[in-house]
């Protein structure tokens, strides 16, 4: 560090004409700028050891109960995303470290036996290991910042994380009874709120009208079903064969499952006015402008820089920081708002900086919300939709979102940097991570074009 | 015109003397503050994209400086922060190279210059106030000239005398020296701030510049170097480098921190004959084509490196 304040003496004497010899004060001295601690710049990328991620896919997400994986077993959904990602790379499974999924719904015990199983039919060797990771509705990005940082940590050098949710198959709801105690904490009571009440206690409190809701459904809707008409989603989405019984006739047919089928292009912005409030009668919160209830899986596969070099692996995008902050837990959809500062911060980064966000739309309301708090274009959030349109499976939208989004990022090339992925947290908290695109999924020539 | 967008900050480009498309670009992380460097060999090309990398070196401190030898076609000599020196041969991939690496200097290594008439030895000058002087098959230094009493940023040969060069220091002073005596021949207090660079004139093996802080060049003539024949003011910040046009007896090209290039002719009054934008960051590096007249090259702080030639827009493609 001596010597990087000694070069910077040099040459700012060369910026302020003083002889050497002189020990006048300064006029000019250097101050933080954009690049912030260097963060922008890493110096890890020569020395190999930064996480970076060579595959990311997801399922498509479908309409719970009634959509195309109604009749899928949840392990049928991991598989085969877990199978993809080593496909798709020609990695030996039987290097991977650690697989960590995350996932909301279900007994934790037999979910992670569930998955154990699922990494079987994916095709993995015993010897493969595979936990849950629970962070509610961020725990599919919680799944792939856990892994950055085991690797980071030196656990292992190649990690999978994804996430899961079969909201057809796990039931919802608090079993037990509930400590009377929490009467005493408001904070606490806050906690059992119905995400619905807390939607609407964001529009309420923030003053996010009907209006500005019901136009980001549609606007959600509108971009979910251009991308899917322009094949955009083809990359990421591992078809599923599976099977469906017709609820009619009760015949059960095989069917690949390739598509998101929650979008719906005809939405209109006097369709969903007419749609009553679902959670309290005066409000603004609607099935049309929530998120939906969904099944779907998806899965990151990161490593060490260096291994991907080895390997000859092309660098979808590099994993750079992840924060998860607390807020209120009644107004807990505005988690993204305090996350996402966070997150960007500890990137050494600012919010300009960033070219592309996904955020979960987990209702309209913080979604707006978030994205007004924070300043941020409409042109660079949730380009290809979100949960309003493509579906929310609450475990495996950490997962699904880093997939769109640095497919996207690959598809923007060299002018789009940084991206972010957050969401919401029930129970009053928010998580974001910071990615950077990779530099290796241009073509070969990096040559910038001059207008 | 080809431009290139390198990962680092630009420092230093330069033309093969064997090939008229190929050039070397030194480059560092972080403004060469702290972090790695890297070399790039760029091929012109005559189609889009204009150019394209051939291969490139990392390193482990900033690059400031790259020279090409004058008798091996694939081979450069690079002048690295952390005081070494290091040979590539650009035929060689990546991982067989550096073919050599000197570790002598106490302090950042700034400019490298291969000599261009004995085309055996070069020169390096360094921040820790010397200037060495290497030969391709010897193990160590050859000789080191210590009399500057502060960094010297730019050592160069005199491209008539093989044995004769010229020293640019942050101690105000240009040195010229023989390496056939003990000490420097002749000391030119040139200018009242540093000086950042030097260059002979390449028709007049007794005329050369000198760039500085003071935001000035001065051309000295070193039969009568009380006064300068020449002072080309213009420049808004520091003038990084002064370079002789390899074609032209009396054109000069400077880049500054003032983010321009400029191109002087310093026999003229109005001697400012262009003066190019392109760049968004400090200008510190610049180079002009021996093989192909009026081709230029530069690179700055904004990462890219652009080649064109004379009277056209670096910028047009």
């Amino acid at each position: 560090m001596e010597k990087a304040i000694e070069r910077q003496r040099v040459l700012l004497h060369h910026l302020q004409p003083l002889p050497p010899s002189s020990s006048s004060h300064a006029s000019l001295s250097a101050s933080a700028c954009l690049a912030g601690d260097s963060a922008a710049y890493q110096r890890t990328s020569l020395y190999g050891d930064d996480v970076v991620i060579v595959a990311a896919q997801r399922t498509a997400l479908c309409k719970a109960k009634r959509g195309s994986f109604k009749d899928t077993y949840p392990d049928e959904l991991l598989a085969p995303v877990l199978r993809a990602v080593i496909e798709k790379t020609k990695l030996d499974p039987s290097e991977v470290g650690d697989i960590v999924v995350g996932n909301v719904l279900g007994s934790g015990s037999q979910k992670a036996t569930e998955f154990r199983m699922a990494a079987f039919y994916a095709g993995f060797p015993d010897t493969v290991p595979i936990r849950t990771v629970n962070r509610q509705c961020s725990s599919g990005l919680q799944a792939v910042a856990d892994v950055a940082a085991a690797i980071k940590a030196g656990f292992y050098d190649i990690g999978i994380g994804a996430g899961l949710e079969s909201m057809t198959t796990s039931p919802r709801g608090w079993k037990g009874s509930v400590n009377p105690k929490v009467k005493k904490f408001e904070q606490a009571q806050s906690c059992l709120l119905p995400m619905g009440i807390t939607s609407e206690n964001v529009a309420h409190r923030f003053g996010v009208s009907r209006e500005e809701q019901d136009q980001a459904a549609v606007d959600s809707h509108r971009k979910a079903a251009s991308a899917t008409a322009s094949g955009k989603f083809k990359d990421e989405i591992t078809p599923v064969n599976t099977r469906i019984v017709d609820p009619k006739t009760g015949e059960e047919k095989p069917i690949t499952v390739t598509v998101d089928d929650g979008i719906r292009p005809s939405t209109t912005l006097s369709g969903l006015a007419k749609l009553k409030p679902v959670f309290k009668k005066d409000g603004s919160t609607t099935a049309g402008n929530s998120s939906q209830v969904s099944d779907g899986a998806g899965a990151v596969l990161l490593m060490k820089r260096s291994v991907a070099m080895q390997k000859g692996l092309p660098i979808l995008g590099v994993f750079r920081t992840f924060a998860a902050v607390g807020v209120d837990p009644s107004v807990m959809g505005i988690g993204p708002a305090a996350a996402i500062p966070a997150a960007v911060k500890a990137a050494g980064l600012e919010l300009d900086d960033i070219d592309l966000f996904e955020i979960n739309e987990a209702f309209a309301s913080q979604f707006v919300y978030c994205r007004n708090k924070l300043g941020l274009d409409p042109e660079k959030i949730n380009v290809n939709g979100g949960a309003i349109a493509i579906g929310h499976p609450l475990g495996a939208t950490g997962a699904r979102c880093v997939a769109t989004l640095l497919h996207e990022m690959k598809r923007r090339g060299k002018d789009c940097r940084f991206g972010v992925v957050s969401m919401c947290i029930g129970s009053g908290m928010g998580a974001a991570g910071v990615f950077e695109r990779g530099d290796s999924v241009d073509e070969l020539s990096n040559v910038r074009k001059v207008e | 015109m080809p431009v290139f967008k390198a990962p680092f900050n630009g420092y230093s480009v330069k033309f093969s003397p064997f090939y008229e498309s190929r050039l070397a670009v030194a480059t560092a992380q972080n403004f060469g503050i702290l972090g790695n460097g890297k070399i790039h060999v760029l091929e012109l090309s005559p189609g889009p994209p204009g150019v394209t990398e051939s291969v490139s070196f990392d390193t482990a401190d900033a690059v400031y400086d790259v020279s090409w030898s004058e008798s091996h076609e694939s081979v450069l000599v690079a002048a690295i922060g952390d005081g070494s020196v290091k040979i590539y041969d650009t035929s060689l991939p990546p991982p067989s190279n550096p073919i050599r690496s000197f570790q002598e200097h106490a302090r950042e290594v700034h400019s490298v210059d291969y000599n261009p008439t004995r085309r055996d030895s070069f020169l390096t000058a360094s921040w820790d106030d010397t200037v060495k002087l290497w030969a391709m098959d010897r193990p160590a230094s050859v000789r080191t000239f210590k009399e500057h009493a502060y960094c010297v940023y730019q050592a160069v040969w005199n491209p008539k005398h093989g044995d004769v060069f010229a020293s640019a220091s942050g101690d105000c002073t240009l040195r010229i020296w023989d390496v056939r005596e003990p000490g420097s021949t002749m000391i030119i207090p040139g200018h009242d701030f540093e000086i950042l660079s030097c260059d002979w004139n390449k028709y007049d093996d007794c005329v050369l510049a000198t760039s500085s802080v003071d935001k000035t060049i001065k051309v000295w003539d070193v039969r009568s170097y009380r006064v300068p024949v020449a002072v080309l003011n213009g420049h808004g910040y520091a003038v990084r480098k002064v370079k002789f046009s390899p074609h032209r007896r009396s054109l000069i090209a400077s880049c500054s921190y003032d983010m321009s290039v400029c191109l002087w002719d310093y026999m003229v009054e109005d001697a400012l004959v262009g003066r190019y934008d392109h760049h968004t960051e400090f200008a510190v590096g610049i180079d002009m084509s021996v093989l192909v007249e009026g081709l230029m090259a530069s690179t700055g702080w904004d990462e890219l490196v652009y080649v064109w030639q004379q009277g056209m827009d670096p910028r047009a493609s």
